[in-house]
C-alpha cells in the first residue's frame, strides 16, 4: 500500500496529533496493515489506540470464545456475546471507533497459521503468547521487514518488548540559535530552532533477549545483565509460566500458582546469577487477573511505540518496557 | 453478584476491592482524560459515578475522545459519555450534568457526597475552583493533564500535600503594544496583530487592540519628544467608521494597513536605527509576487494548508475573505474570531504573512498559524490513556487512604537521553506555608493604584480573574464597611467609585469571602503606581519578598497587550510545567501562551 495524500475530513478528525507528529506521519500510519494477536484487557486498549490513530486495516486474530467475566473488563465486548468468538464479538465496536479503518476478525488458531499469513503486514502486535510461537513469529518478520512488539499486564505489572529490526527515525530537537538581528535590549535571550535530526537504532532479535531455563538458546549473553532491574526478570519468570501451564496465573488457584512462580524463579535466577533476595515474593500477589487501568496504561505505551515504528517519528523504546507494579514508574531497559 | 465482584480487580489492596463498589466519584470533565478516566471507573467496578463537563462534542475531539462518535457531534460531551458507557454495561449508575462545575448549585454539599473527585479539565479558571472545593470539604482530588507526548498526574489533599495553587503558575505571555503594533520580529506578533485587525474590523471594539502605529511609542521619541506630530491615537478612532465608508474595498484596506501605515511606521526613524525597516506593499505589487507557479493539486491539504502561500495568494485570499465577513457581518453588530470559521481564520492567516513579509518575518502555513492563533494544544490518545489509567490506580490507593504512595507522576516524551517514560517524584510535596488559597489564614498583598482603579475593577479583575473567587463579598476591616456584596442590589452604587473614594487606601485591610468556595481571604492593598507603559495595572503577591524577585524581572504579569479572544478550545490537558524538567526534551514546554489569556494550558492543566 502506497502513502497517500490525506482527505479533508482526515485531516479534519486527526487535526490535533497532525499539529503533534506532522502530516507525513500521518500519511505513513494512513498505509500501515497491523496485525493484533490476542484482544483481551490489553488487546482491545491497544485496538482503540490504534485504531482511532487512523491506520489503513487492522486484523484482529484471536481463537478464544466470550467468557462470562470477559464483558467485565473488556470495553469492546458487549454481555449479549458470551459464547461468542472474542475476535468477532469485539469487531462493531472496535469499527465504530474510526469508521475509516478496514477492520476485520480471525478466529483461528495462532499455532496453524502458515508462515505466510504474517509477511503481508506492516507490522505485528502480540499480546498472550507463548514464546515459542513469538520466536517463529519473529523469524518471519526479520526475514520480511515486519516490525514486531508484543507485551502483556499480568495483574499490576506489564511490559512490552520490541524488535524493529533496523529502525530509523526522525525527531525533532530544539536548538539554540544566535540571532541574526539586533534587537531591542529587552529581547536578549537566545532563539530557539527546531531542527530534524534522524537517527538508528538496531534491534536484537527476540531470541537473543528472552532467554529462559532449558531452551537452546545462546547463554553468552546473558553474563552481562545481571544487573538487571529485578522486573525484567519477573517478565522471565511469568513468560516461563505460561510457556509451562499455557495460561497465565489464575485467582482460583492461588496458593498453586504462586508456588510454581517461586520454582521459576529460582530458575531463572540461577540462569542469571541474580540475587534471590533481590526479588521479594511478594509481587507474585500482584501478577492475579488483568488490572484495567494497568491495560489502560500499557495498551497507551505500546500503540505509541507502534505509531512510532510505522511513523518512523520520534525515538521508540530500545527495547523492553517495564511497568513497576509497586511505584507505578515505567522505564526503558536496554537488553541485548 | 457474581459479575459484579468480578470486575473488580485482582492484584490492588483487598481493603480497596471492598471500597470500590461502595464508593461514590466525582469525575470532572469528560474529554480525552475524562472518557479515558469513565471507562476505567466502570470496567473496575464503581458503580456510583458523577460527571460533569460544560462542553459540547467537536469533529477534532474524535482522535481521542472514544466515547464519542460523528454522530454525536454538537451533543452534550457527559451526556453522551454516561450513554455510551451504560450501553456497555448498564449496573453501573451514573449521573451526567451538562454544566459548569463553577455553578452555585455545586456548593461543598454537593461536593462533599463524595469519596473522591478526579479532575479532567483544560482550563485554570475549573482547576482553581474544584481546587478550593475540595479543600473545603477535605475530599482527596487527583488532577491530571497532558500536552502532546507528556502529562501529569497529581494528588491534592488538604494536610498532606500542596494544592494546586501552592505556586504560583507561569503568566500568560504576553507581547507589549509597540512590538505588535511598531516593531514586530516574531510570526507571532504578526498573528497577534492580524487578530486584532480582524477585531478592529468586525469585531466588538476594543482600545488595547489597536494595530496603527503607535508615535507614543518610547523608542521612537527623540530627546522624550514625539518625532512625529501626529498622534496614531487620532486614528484608530475612525477605523472601524472609515472602513465602513470605504465599504470594505480590500484593495483600499489593503493600501491602507500595508502600505500607508507602514510608511507612516518609517517616518518613525528611531525605530529602524538597529532594526531592518519594513517595506511597504501595496495592492497592485502584491499581485506581482506569485512565488513558485509549477502547477498544483489546489484541492489536497498539504497545498491548501500545509504549505506557506505566495503573497499574491495571501492578497487574494485577503481580499476574498474580507468580502465574505463583510457578508456575515452585515447581520451582526459584530463577529467573534473563531479559529474555526474558514474566513476569519484565512483573513488572520493571509494577513499575518503579508504583514510578515514586509518586516522580513519567516512566513508560515495556515496550519501553522491556526495553531498559534487558536493557542491550539496538541492531542493524543495514548499520552490520554496513560495518564487515565494512573489516575484510577491512584484512586483505587485513595480509597484506603494511602496518600504516601502517591507522589506525582509525569509521562515524559522518550528521547536518548532518558530511559523514565512514566516517572514519579520521590515523596509527596508539601504545602507552600504561605499559600492564599491553602494556608490556615488566607493571605496576599495587592498593589493597585487606589485612586485609579474603580470597585467594580477590583472585582472582576483582581478577585475574579487574578485570585479566582467566584461570587466574593468584601468588607472594609476595622470600619465594617461592606463594599463588594455577592448579593445583587447591595453594593452597585460603589461600582464605578474608585478604591480612595471608599477610604481604601495604602495600608487597607479587606476581608474577602467566597461563600460558594468556602474560602475567606485577607487583602493588604500597598498604592502601587505603573510608570512604564507595559507596566501591569496591579500585582498579586502572597509574600512580600517574591515581590523583590519579581521585580527584577519584568512585571508583564498583568494588563500588558493581550487579546482576549482566544479561548482555547482543547479539552485535554493541560501540563503541567514540572513536565519540562528534563531538558531533552525541551518539545514538552513548547507551550503557546502566546496572545491571549485563554486559560488553557498550563500548568496542571490538564485536559479531559
Ligand atoms: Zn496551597
Amino acid at each position: 500500500m502506497t502513502e497517500q495524500q490525506l482527505s479533508t475530513v482526515e485531516a479534519e478528525l486527526y487535526d490535533r496529533q497532525i499539529r503533534l507528529w506532522g502530516i507525513k506521519s500521518q500519511e505513513r500510519l494512513r498505509a500501515a496493515n497491523i496485525l493484533l494477536i490476542g484482544v483481551r484487557g490489553l488487546g482491545s486498549e491497544i485496538a482503540k489506540n490504534i485504531m482511532l490513530s487512523g491506520i489503513n486495516s487492522l486484523v484482529i486474530l484471536d481463537d478464544g470464545e466470550v467468557t462470562e467475566e470477559e464483558p467485565q473488563t473488556n470495553f469492546l465486548i458487549n454481555q449479549d456475546s458470551i459464547g461468542m468468538k472474542i475476535a468477532d464479538a469485539v469487531l462493531v465496536k472496535a469499527q465504530a471507533l474510526n469508521p475509516l479503518v478496514k477492520v476485520s476478525a480471525d478466529t483461528s488458531d495462532l499455532a496453524t497459521k502458515d508462515p505466510k499469513f504474517f509477511e503481508g503486514f506492516t507490522m505485528i502486535i502480540a499480546t498472550r503468547i507463548k514464546t515459542d510461537l513469538l520466536m517463529k513469529i519473529d523469524k518471519v518478520c526479520r526475514a520480511n521487514n515486519v516490525k514486531l512488539i508484543f507485551g502483556d499486564v499480568f495483574g499490576s505489572f506489564g511490559y512490552s518488548v520490541s524488535d524493529f529490526q533496523e529502525h530509523d527515525y526522525y525527531e525533532d530537537q530544539l536548538r539554540l540559535v544566535s540571532k541574526k538581528r539586533v534587537l531591542d535590549a529587552t529581547e536578549t535571550k537566545p532563539e530557539k530552532e527546531t531542527v530534524n535530526v534522524k537517527g538508528q537504532i538496531v534491534y536484537p532479535e527476540l531470541n537473543k533477549v528472552l532467554i529462559l531455563p532449558n531452551t537452546k538458546q545462546s547463554v553468552d549473553h546473558i553474563k552481562k545483565v545481571k544487573r538487571r532491574n529485578e522486573y525484567f526478570f519477573l517478565m522471565l519468570i511469568l513468560l516461563e509460566f505460561r510457556n509451562r501451564q499455557n495460561r497465565n496465573p489464575d485467582i482460583e488457584h492461588k496458593e498453586k500458582d504462586i508456588a510454581l512462580l517461586q520454582d521459576i524463579k529460582i530458575a531463572v535466577l540461577d540462569l542469571y546469577g541474580f540475587d534471590h533476595n533481590k526479588l521479594n515474593d511478594v509481587l507474585f500477589e500482584l501478577v492475579f487477573g488483568e488490572v484495567v487501568p494497568v491495560c489502560a496504561v500499557l495498551g497507551g505505551v505500546i500503540a505509541q511505540e507502534v505509531i512510532k515504528a510505522v511513523s518512523q517519528k520520534e525515538v521508540p523504546i530500545n527495547n523492553v518496557f517495564l511497568f513497576d507494579p509497586v511505584t507505578f514508574c515505567g522505564k526503558e531497559e536496554t537488553v541485548a | 453478584m457474581a459479575a459484579v465482584a468480578h470486575s473488580v480487580p485482582y492484584s490492588i489492596d483487598a481493603r480497596a476491592r471492598d471500597l470500590i463498589p461502595k464508593s461514590k466519584v466525582l469525575l470532572v470533565g469528560a474529554g480525552g482524560i475524562g472518557c479515558e478516566v469513565l471507562k476505567n471507573l466502570a470496567l473496575s467496578g464503581f458503580r456510583d459515578i458523577e460527571i460533569i463537563d460544560l462542553d459540547t462534542i467537536d469533529v477534532s475531539n474524535l482522535n481521542r475522545q472514544f466515547l464519542f462518535r460523528k454522530e454525536h457531534v454538537g451533543k452534550p460531551k457527559a451526556v453522551v459519555a454516561r450513554e455510551s458507557i451504560l450501553a456497555h454495561n448498564p449496573n453501573v449508575k451514573i449521573k451526567a450534568y451538562h454544566d459548569s462545575i463553577l455553578s452555585s448549585d455545586y456548593g461543598l454539599n454537593f461536593f462533599k457526597r463524595f469519596n473522591l473527585v478526579l479532575n479532567a479539565l483544560d482550563n485554570r479558571t475549573a482547576r482553581n475552583h474544584v481546587n478550593r472545593m475540595c479543600l473545603a470539604a477535605d475530599i482527596p482530588l487527583i488532577e491530571s493533564g497532558t500536552s502532546g507526548y507528556s502529562g501529569q498526574v497529581e494528588l491534592i489533599k488538604k494536610g498532606a500535600t500542596q494544592c494546586y495553587e501552592c505556586q504560583p503558575k507561569p503568566p500568560q505571555k504576553t507581547f507589549p503594544g509597540c512590538t505588535i503594533r511598531n516593531t514586530p520580529s516574531e510570526p507571532v506578533h504578526c498573528i497577534v496583530w492580524s487578530k486584532h485587525l480582524f477585531n478592529q474590523l468586525f469585531g466588538e471594539d476594543d482600545p488595547d487592540q489597536d494595530v496603527s502605529p503607535d508615535a507614543e511609542d518610547p523608542e521612537a521619541k527623540i530627546n522624550g519628544e514625539n518625532s512625529v506630530t501626529e498622534s496614531g491615537n487620532i486614528k484608530r478612532l475612525s477605523t472601524k467608521q472609515w472602513t465602513q465608508d470605504i465599504e470594505y474595498d480590500p484593495e483600499k484596506l489593503f493600501n491602507k494597513f500595508f502600505s500607508e501605515d507602514i510608511n507612516y511606521l518609517l517616518s518613525m526613524e528611531n525605530l529602524w536605527k538597529t532594526r531592518t525597516p519594513p517595506k511597504p506593499l501595496s495592492w497592485k505589487d502584491a499581485a506581482a509576487l506569485v512565488g513558485d507557479k509549477t502547477k498544483k493539486d489546489e484541492n489536497s491539504v498539504r497545498v491548501r494548508d500545509m504549505e506557506v502561500w505566495s503573497i499574491a495568494k495571501c492578497a487574494q485570499v485577503f481580499a476574498d475573505s474580507v468580502t465574505t465577513l463583510k457578508k456575515e457581518h452585515a447581520n451582526k453588530d459584530f463577529l467573534v474570531w473563531d479559529k474555526d470559521d474558514q474566513p476569519a481564520m484565512d483573513f488572520v492567516a493571509a494577513c499575518a504573512n503579508i504583514r510578515a513579509y514586509i518586516f522580513s518575518i519567516a512566513q508560515k502555513s495556515k496550519f501553522e498559524i491556526k495553531s498559534i492563533a487558536g493557542n491550539i494544544i496538541p492531542a493524543i490518545a495514548t499520552a490520554n490513556a496513560m495518564i487515565a489509567g494512573l489516575v484510577v490506580l491512584y484512586a483505587f490507593r485513595l480509597l484506603v487512604e494511602d496518600y504516601e504512595k502517591c507522589p506525582s507522576i509525569y509521562l515524559r516524551q522518550k528521547s536518548v537521553h532518558s530511559k523514565f517514560i512514566l516517572a514519579a517524584d520521590k515523596q509527596l510535596t508539601k504545602a507552600n506555608p504561605v499559600c492564599y488559597v491553602c494556608s490556615p489564614k488566607p493571605f496576599v498583598n495587592v498593589f493597585v493604584n487606589v485612586d485609579k482603579m474603580t470597585v467594580k475593577e477590583f472585582e472582576s479583575e483582581v478577585l475574579k480573574n487574578h485570585l479566582n473567587m467566584v461570587a466574593p463579598d468584601v468588607v472594609l476591616d476595622g470600619k465594617g464597611v461592606m463594599v463588594i456584596s455577592s448579593e445583587e442590589g447591595e453594593t452597585e452604587v460603589n461600582n464605578d467609585k474608585a478604591l480612595s473614594q471608599l477610604s481604601i487606601v495604602d495600608g487597607s485591610i479587606l476581608k474577602c469571602d467566597d461563600f460558594l468556595q468556602n474560602y475567606e481571604l485577607t487583602v493588604a492593598v500597598n498604592q502601587y503606581v505603573p510608570v512604564e507603559k507595559d507596566d501591569p495595572l496591579f500585582k498579586v503577591v502572597a509574600n512580600p519578598e517574591e515581590l523583590k524577585a519579581k521585580e527584577t524581572q519584568n512585571g508583564k504579569e498583568n494588563g500588558a497587550t493581550s487579546s482576549k479572544d482566544a479561548e482555547s478550545d482543547e479539552d485535554d490537558l493541560m501540563v503541567v510545567d514540572e513536565v519540562a524538567e528534563d531538558p531533552q526534551e525541551g518539545s514538552s514546554s513548547k507551550r503557546r501562551k502566546l496572545n491571549n489569556d485563554s486559560d488553557d494550558e498550563d500548568i496542571v492543566e490538564v485536559p479531559l
